[in-house]
This record gives C-alpha cells, sequence and structure tokens, in this order.
C-alpha cells in the first residue's frame, strides 16, 4: 500500500516535470478591471496577441524542442495590496519564466521586491511612474532582475514641459492626482522645468483625488493665476473630470500631460471637450507601417474592437513578449535567471511593432537605470486627441517613423 | 472679480451639496418611520444607475427611463426592507444595520459580475455645455441636479402634508404605537418609506451618473459625504437635510480653494466632530425624551 502511494507519488512528480519542462510558462499581471482597465486590458490583450502568433508558429525552440508560452493572469484591480499579494504569489512559483505587466507604479513600488529577491525577471509595462526603476538604483541593488519597457517619466515630463515651452508660453499649472505615479509625475515635471532653464513659472500646483468629479476650486485657481496652460499628471476618469471643467468655466488654455490622456475612457467621457489635449505616446494607432497596419488589424479580429482602449498598452505589450521571447530563445533555457542574462545582451534585433529594438537593455548599473530601461527620446512621438482618437501631433514624426521602417524593411525581409 | 470667484464655488460646492442632501433625504425618510436606515444607500443609487443605464441600452428613450428607473428604485427599496429591516424590527433588534449592509454588498457583488467594473459614460439629452448666469458658468446638467432634487423632495413633503396616506406616514413618524392604536399598520408605512427612499435613490443615480460616470464605485464617495450631512442636520428634518447639504458642498469647494485642494475633505470632518460633540441630535433634530 504505502508503496503505491510513494510510487504515485513518484510518477506524479515525474508527470508535472516533464509537463512543465514543455511550456514557457509567464505570469501577465495588471489592471483589468476598474479605472486603469483600458491600460491593463490593452496591455494583456497585445502580449497575448504576440503569444498567440508565436504558439501558432510552433512555439521557440530550445535545445531542439519546440517550446510555446502558457499563460498565467492576475488582475492586481489598480490596487497595491493586491499587487503585493499577487506578487508573492507569483515569487512562490518555481518554475516561472518572468512576468510582464503592471501599469499602476504604485503596485509596482508594492510588489517587485518580491522578484527582485528571488532575481525573477519581469518587464514592467505599461507603467511609466519614475520610482519603479530609480528605487533599484536609490537601493543600490548590484543586480536587477527587473526591467522596463514603457516611456518613463523622465522622458515624458520633459516632453510636457518642452511642449509648453516651444508654445512660448510662460504661466503653467500643474495639477496632479494623489496616488504613487501623481506625485511623482509632478516632482518629474518640477524637476524638468528647472532642468530646461526655469522658463516656466508654475503659478498654481493643483492636487485632486480619485473619484474627484467637480473639479472647479482646483480650475479656477489656476485661471484666476493667469495659468497659459494647465500640465496634469493623473490617471484615469479624473482627467476626463478636469477636461470638462475646463469647459465649463471656460479655460481656453492646453491641457498637456502624461500618457494616460490617451486613454479610451478619459477620450470617451471628456468627449469634444478632450480635443486638443497633448500627450507623449509610443504608438499611435495608424497604420503607418505594414507592421502597424497588421497588428492594429489583428488586434479589432482578435477583440472585435474598432478602436484599440489604449493603443500605447497594447503595443508595448506585443513588443515586450517578442523581446521576451527573444531572450528565451538566446538563453535556450525556461530559467528565469539566464533569461535575464539574455535580456541584458540582445545580439539579435527585435523587430517589433513600436520600433526594432537594437539591444534594448544592458548589464544592471545601480548609477545608470537607463541600463534597464528600453525607451529613449527619439521612440516617444506626442500624440493628441482628435474627435475621440489620437493622432500625430506634428506630422513630422508621423513621416519620420514612416520612413525609419521602411528603411529597416529593405535591410531586414522575412 | 473676487465677489464672481466666491459666487462660482459657493454654486459649483452647493449643487455638489444637493446630491448629498438627496442621498441624505433617503436615510430620513426610512428613519422616521422606523428609527433604521439603509446602509446600503449607496450601492441602491449605483445599482439604479446601471438599471437606467440598461434601460437607455435597449432603446428606450431617456424620458420614458426616467420613470421606469424610479419604479426600479422603489422595488430595490421594497427588496431592502423585506429582506433586511422587516424581521429585525419585529423582533426590535439591531439586525438591520448588518443585514442592510450585507444587501449593499450583494448589491455591489451582483452589478460587478453584471455590468462588469468599468466606468461607463451615462448619456443624457441634456447638455453639459455651460451657460452664463449672472457672471456663474454652470451646466444645465447640474441645473437639472438642483431641479430634480427640489422636485422630489417637494413632491414627497406636500404628498406627506396632503394626503390621508401622507398623514398615516407622519402619524407614525411621530408615534408609532398611538398611530398602530388609531388602525394604521406601520409594517405598510415602513414599506411605504422605504420604496420613497428607493426611489430617491434611484433619482439621485440618474441625476448624478451624466457627471459621475456609472460604475461600481460610483456612489461610494458620495454616500459617506450623505452620512454628514445626515448626522450633523440630524434625521428629523428633511429640509434641515438640504441646507446642511447646500452649506456642506459650499464649504467644500471654498476651502479647496482658499485653503488648498488638498484640504478639500477636512471641513465636512470637523464639522461632523463638532456636531457630534455639541449637538449630537444634528442641527435641525428634536431631542428625544424616552419614557423608561
Amino acid at each position: 500500500m504505502k508503496k503505491a502511494i510513494i510510487t504515485t507519488l513518484l510518477f506524479g512528480m515525474v508527470v508535472t516535470q516533464a509537463f512543465a519542462a514543455d511550456v514557457i510558462k509567464i505570469a501577465i499581471t495588471g489592471p483589468f478591471t476598474g479605472g486603469s482597465a483600458p491600460m491593463g486590458a490593452s496591455m494583456r490583450d497585445g502580449a497575448k496577441l504576440a503569444i498567440s502568433e508565436i504558439n501558432a508558429a510552433g512555439g521557440i525552440s530550445i535545445g531542439g524542442k519546440m517550446m510555446k508560452f502558457d499563460v498565467t493572469e492576475r488582475d492586481d484591480e489598480a490596487k497595491n495590496e493586491r499587487g503585493a499579494l499577487i506578487a508573492q504569489e507569483l515569487a512562490s512559483m518555481s518554475d516561472l519564466s518572468g512576468i510582464i505587466g503592471s501599469v499602476n507604479t504604485g503596485v509596482v513600488l508594492a510588489g517587485d521586491k518580491h522578484f527582485q529577491e528571488k532575481g525573477i525577471t519581469k518587464i514592467i509595462t505599461p507603467a511609466a511612474g519614475s520610482a519603479s526603476m530609480t528605487q533599484w538604483s536609490k537601493a543600490g541593488v548590484k543586480d536587477n532582475s527587473i526591467f522596463r519597457f514603457a516611456a518613463h517619466d523622465g522622458i515624458q515630463a520633459a516632453m510636457v514641459v518642452e511642449e509648453a515651452i516651444n508654445r512660448k508660453l510662460l504661466k503653467v499649472a500643474l495639477f496632479y492626482d494623489s496616488t504613487n505615479y501623481g506625485v511623482s509625475g509632478r516632482d518629474d515635471m518640477l524637476d524638468q522645468i528647472k532642468k530646461q532653464g526655469d522658463k516656466l513659472q508654475v503659478v498654481a500646483t493643483e492636487k485632486f483625488n480619485i473619484g474627484d468629479k467637480d473639479m472647479t476650486a482646483q480650475l479656477l485657481r489656476a485661471k484666476n493665476s493667469g495659468a497659459q496652460a494647465i500640465l496634469i499628471w493623473g490617471i484615469g476618469p479624473e482627467l476626463a473630470a478636469i477636461a470638462n471643467g475646463m469647459a465649463k468655466i471656460a479655460i481656453k488654455a492646453p491641457l498637456i500631460g502624461g500618457w494616460p490622456l490617451s486613454m479610451s475612457n478619459f477620450l470617451d467621457n471628456a468627449g469634444k471637450n478632450g480635443n486638443g489635449t497633448m500627450m507623449p505616446q509610443t504608438f499611435i494607432e495608424e497604420p503607418i507601417t505594414p507592421k502597424a497596419k497588421a497588428f492594429i488589424q489583428g488586434y479589432h479580429k482578435a477583440y472585435k474592437v474598432t478602436r484599440i482602449p489604449s493603443p500605447v498598452s497594447a503595443a508595448q505589450g506585443y513588443d515586450a513578449v517578442y523581446i521576451f521571447a527573444a531572450a528565451v530563445k538566446q538563453a535556450q533555457s525556461t530559467d528565469t535567471h539566464k533569461i535575464k542574462e539574455a535580456l541584458e545582451d540582445l545580439k539579435e534585433p527585435v523587430k517589433g511593432v513600436i520600433a526594432t529594438w537594437q539591444k534594448p537593455y544592458s548589464k544592471w548599473d545601480p548609477a545608470n537605470y537607463d541600463t534597464h530601461e528600453a525607451f529613449r527620446r527619439d521612440q516617444v512621438v506626442m500624440g493628441m486627441v482628435k474627435d475621440g482618437h489620437v493622432v500625430f501631433a506634428n506630422d513630422a514624426d508621423r513621416q519620420r517613423l514612416t520612413k525609419s521602417a521602411t528603411e529597416v524593411k529593405g535591410k531586414k525581409a522575412k | 472679480m473676487h465677489e464672481s470667484v466666491v459666487a462660482q464655488m459657493v454654486v459649483s460646492g452647493a449643487l455638489m451639496g444637493l446630491v448629498y442632501a438627496l442621498i441624505a433625504y433617503g436615510f430620513q425618510l426610512t428613519y422616521s418611520t422606523s428609527k433604521s436606515i439603509n446602509f446600503g444607500q449607496g450601492e441602491l443609487v449605483m445599482v439604479s444607475a446601471f438599471i437606467c443605464l440598461s434601460i437607455l441600452n435597449f432603446g428606450i428613450p431617456y424620458w420614458l427611463m426616467v420613470p421606469l428607473g424610479l419604479l426600479c428604485g422603489s422595488l430595490l427599496g421594497l427588496f431592502v426592507e423585506r429582506a433586511g429591516v422587516r424581521l429585525a424590527l419585529e423582533q426590535k433588534s439591531e439586525g438591520w444595520i448588518l443585514l442592510t449592509i450585507i444587501i449593499g454588498l450583494l448589491f455591489f457583488s451582483a452589478s460587478e459580475n453584471i455590468w462588469g467594473r468599468d466606468d461607463r459614460p451615462f448619456p443624457t439629452p441634456i447638455s453639459s455645455e455651460a451657460i452664463q448666469l449672472f457672471g456663474i458658468s454652470v451646466t444645465p446638467v447640474e441645473i437639472s441636479i438642483a431641479a430634480g432634487v427640489f422636485l422630489i423632495m417637494g413632491m414627497i413633503e406636500l404628498f406627506k402634508r396632503k394626503t390621508l396616506l401622507g398623514k398615516a406616514f407622519e402619524a407614525v413618524s411621530a408615534d408609532r404605537d398611538a398611530a398602530e392604536l388609531m388602525g394604521i399598520s406601520a409594517t405598510r408605512t415602513v414599506m411605504l418609506s422605504y420604496s420613497l427612499s428607493g426611489m430617491v435613490a434611484a433619482l439621485a443615480g440618474i441625476l448624478v451618473a451624466p457627471i459621475t460616470t456609472v460604475g461600481p464605485t460610483m456612489a461610494s464617495a458620495l454616500v459617506l459625504k450623505a452620512f454628514s450631512v445626515a448626522v450633523v442636520a440630524g434625521l428629523d428634518s428633511g429640509f434641515g437635510v438640504v441646507l446642511i447639504g447646500l452649506f456642506l458642498g459650499a464649504l467644500e469647494s471654498l476651502t479647496s480653494y482658499y485653503v488648498g485642494s488638498g484640504w478639500r475633505e477636512a471641513p465636512g470632518l470637523i464639522l461632523l466632530i463638532l456636531a457630534l460633540a455639541v449637538r449630537p441630535t444634528g442641527v435641525f433634530g428634536k431631542a428625544q425624551i424616552r419614557k423608561v
């Protein structure tokens, strides 16, 4: 009897082992419900589109064996405590190859230490708050298994401030929400204003809470202080409340801010009051290249939509999976530590929908967090809201991206 | 310039305050007849708003949706009374506190599963284009909130004063036992008060949804403020609730203008503590003499 049990147990272990060895287990985490859901769900769907393409092609060959991706999804509901629990759970899985996801900076700060402790590879996308990566430089960790695939707030804040300066505006009001993301975005903007030569005078600094609907007080303060632009860092439908409030008390100043201004719940709830709003974007839902066209059509078809809820998140989720897959292929292993090493030194360029990624990451250097950041200034463009869609704010960007894609296509045909 | 800022802040804040007052009025209606309140009132607001959105999505025009929505609201109110309050009251227990909270949670989870957790826009034929009234910007949607609040409260107060059924309502509020001896069914009256309270919640949902958008958490912030209003005003007077609601709303927006947006919630809380310390029965409450 005893023997039988032991045999069964052993057999069971062998079987699970065999199963585990056949797939590359990755987890996708993010808010799939609630105010941040357009970003979380688009990121997930973009990532899953890439995964289904890879799996449909047979998977990735590791040691002569074709392996497919196996996805675990976790909804963190944009709540820090939920994110921490999920991170603990995932960190305790022994056969997990990596994690892709996180939209909210607070969630990243609450959870990522569990991955870092065990050296589990994670690619953060699309959370942009600076603290997600600077926390590791500040802690001075020697080795880091956390990578980011998003235009971090440092870049975005620089672009927002630059836009205001280029328009020859002098007085600005800073608006931010009370989340980790909002507060660190405000600091980034103040930082950038100083760095770019103090050309902007901050005449009002206004805070709002998640769930606030009436922004009249903050907006009136901005208006009466003579602000010529409202620079905003926030997440979720409150941004729409601001755009609507601006229309109500007739503020004509432009609204410029972080990339969540491109989310569908901003576009829908602000309606025509959103027109002209500008924000940095890594991807614009326009089929300017064959790759982008295929991606947009694929997404629309797979998820039965006519507009991607958050195109930036979807494209980043998609490209992040291809970069991760390239690392798995180069490492020839599903071991998360080996994948990390491969990510730090990717030999082959990865063709993504946003760009062709040449060595997106390098060996972690605590003095320079850019080593684990994939995006640089020239991969980010200004987007502008036009009748419920985000379009290129500057036609020059559009032409530049179209051109660079055709050049790459000529070099490396598939 | 300065006066116009104050006026603008007072008007904008007071309009939000009317929403707090309308929700608090729902507490007041049931408290007067049964000395119980529905702690799930916020969820009732939210579920009604979702139901109204679904009705609109069926292609039913807005103005037909309003009475249908109000009807659904009063049915939901009756459900709360039957499932959560009646038994507890019959046994003279305080079980309704927990039961109404639980029913609220049930509504919350049910709507998350039926309608999802996203915030959705609520279409309305009333324009949200701002218009100028005496130098103050208001949107017709905001005016519709004020009109709706005063209309429904006026109608319910008239009903209580002018009709036989309404007088029974007042009688039960004044003295339940004496009213029962006069042949008025207290149970029926409590049912009536809960269905009115549900109707008020549904109206609150319809009125605020264009501003708050419709989502499971749409009323959670509002209902907390409504509690403050109800406690500060006292639960005996419908008009007291309106006055305190207006006052609190205006105070909030003035504070966030003059002191800073981070301090918005502070005056309401200070007011609440003061009211509890100085006038526990509320500013407009009547001290009750309990005969033992």
